[in-house]
């Protein structure tokens, strides 16, 4: 259409269509309005995080009073991290495929890189939302007997700046996937190894700020190295979700 | 396609060359360069074992090994750069380069990983330690893996060379940021050591840059004749087609 047609069709009263950044709220709206009504991602997401942390208890509670946890804390943490939204970012496209509605989104007149930050911020979101109910569970569960360094609560950084990479990249390549046969296997096959420098630097991150680290240069090194793989992913996100996505 | 009823005579000299150049370095790395000292470090503690300071015979690996990690990169790119052709032109041809360029890659990095290995095991002592360049080698693996996977669990062949060339796009980008995290984050696990920062003297460049042409040669022309080989396969099976179609 040239712009000319687009001036003539415009100036014709019919409504122009809204910009990518309200196309995103609108997105983001319909995201959250839907979980809002089944609460489908948080209970699933919330309850395998605890079973992940039961797991836990049964692989380290046992002899949990003869060391120390802390060294391996920040790991675990991650452990968690990374399983939970494996499951949340399955059960999303889940929900996309049901009655085709994500071919319903994509047939109609939406900007495709709108569309990607809408469904990666919800599920950032999401994963935010379970870390605030499940981190402080593993604390009460695995940090009885250890002293907890004064920096502890930063943890919240690299966990933050996790969550938004692991929503961006796992949103990306669950579009990928979700016509591929085996579905759930093959977004973890592919997940894991493409998320690996965030979770390396998350990790390390997030192991200092529990150790009680007395310079704090190494841990901004680590959350600045994360924040950059964010950057990348999103942008590469946004950037290929139109090819992604076909015609 | 009458390319194709000719032998590959640009492939064929490639490897005689490449096979030349690399036996040559190879033999004048055994023969002629003096072995070198090894481990600059001053007695470091790696995975409990003390590494000291000998002649290392060992290091002649590296004549191998450097040479071919360097050639599966510039595979990769290869493939990726096929993709991002195949997304611009949605020609098919190119989406066989970039399947094959995988494949090479896949040599390339299996044939990294066991020489590393191997001089992980006898100067290190351990068959494994997650250090950054064993680390980005086994990521740069499981993607390699990962993508092949992927590519036969979609049927539809535009939709998976769509998302086999987005892939190969990611994993291009992902395999710098994690060779880079890995060595940026600080992490109190291991010490990195590095052996090979210096400039090589003479003795030890020249056979390294036989190697290094020779190898990146050999890649080439492995490249070319399993493009023919692949591009042939099409046709025979284009051909049973057509003669099913006739009778």
């Amino acid at each position: 259409m040239s712009s000319v047609d687009q001036k003539a069709t415009s100036a014709n009263a019919s409504p122009r269509p809204p910009s990518a950044g309200a196309q995103f709220v609108l997105l983001l709206k319909k995201e959250l309005s839907i979980e809002f009504r089944t609460r489908e991602m948080i209970s699933s997401m919330g309850l395998y995080a605890l079973l992940v942390l039961v797991v836990f208890g049964v692989a380290i509670g046992q002899t949990l009073w003869a060391y120390d946890i802390m060294p391996v804390a920040g790991g675990l943490l991650w452990v968690l991290v990374v399983f939970t939204s494996l499951l949340g970012l399955n059960r999303s496209f889940n929900r996309e495929k049901e009655l085709s509605a994500f071919e319903a989104l994509l047939v109609a007149p939406l900007d495709r890189g709108a569309i990607f930050l809408a469904k990666a911020a919800a599920n950032a979101l999401f994963l935010v939302v379970i870390q605030l109910i499940a981190v402080p569970l593993f604390a009460v569960f695995f940090f009885a007997n250890t002293a907890i360094a004064p920096t502890a609560p930063l943890v919240a950084v690299p966990l933050l700046v996790g969550s938004v990479g692991i929503a961006g990249v796992g949103t990306l390549l669950a579009t990928m996937t979700m016509h591929t046969r085996g579905r759930d296997v093959m977004l973890a096959l592919l997940f894991i190894p493409i998320v690996f420098p965030l979770l390396y630097s998350c990790v390390s991150a997030a192991s200092m700020t529990l150790l009680g680290a007395d310079d704090l240069m190494p841990f901004v090194q680590a959350t600045v190295l994360a924040l950059g793989y964010d950057a990348v992913m999103i942008i590469l996100g946004w950037v290929l979700y139109d090819v992604v996505c076909g015609s | 396609m009458n390319s194709l009823s000719k032998t590959d005579k640009t492939a064929l000299a490639a490897l005689l060359v490449g096979a030349v150049l690399t036996t040559a370095a190879f033999l004048f790395t055994f023969l002629v360069t003096p072995l070198v000292n090894g481990a600059a470090v001053e007695g470091t503690f790696i995975n409990g074992v003390f590494v000291e300071n000998k002649l290392l015979l060992s290091q002649k690996i590296f004549y191998f090994h450097v040479p071919v990690a360097i050639t599966s990169f510039c595979a990769l790119t290869v493939a990726a750069v096929y993709g991002i052709r195949y997304l611009m032109t949605r020609n098919e041809r190119h989406d066989l380069r970039s399947r094959v360029g995988m494949e090479v890659t896949l040599v390339f990095i299996i044939m990294t990983m066991l020489s590393g290995d191997l001089w992980t095991r006898f100067e290190w002592g351990v068959w494994w330690v997650w250090e950054p360049r064993l680390t980005t080698y086994f990521i740069l693996m499981l993607l390699v893996i990962a993508y092949f996977i992927l590519r036969t669990s979609i049927d539809a062949p535009d939709r998976k060379a769509t998302v086999a060339a987005v892939f190969g796009i990611i994993a291009l980008i992902d395999a710098p940021i994690c060779f880079l995290v890995t060595r940026l984050v600080p992490t109190s696990i291991h010490p990195v050591v590095f052996r090979t920062d210096s400039g090589l003297p003479l003795l030890m460049l020249l056979p390294f840059l036989l190697a290094l042409f020779g190898m990146v040669l050999i890649g080439f022309a492995v490249f070319r004749m399993r493009l023919r080989q692949a591009s042939l396969a099409e046709r025979l099976e284009a051909l049973k087609l057509q003669i099913e179609e006739e009778l």
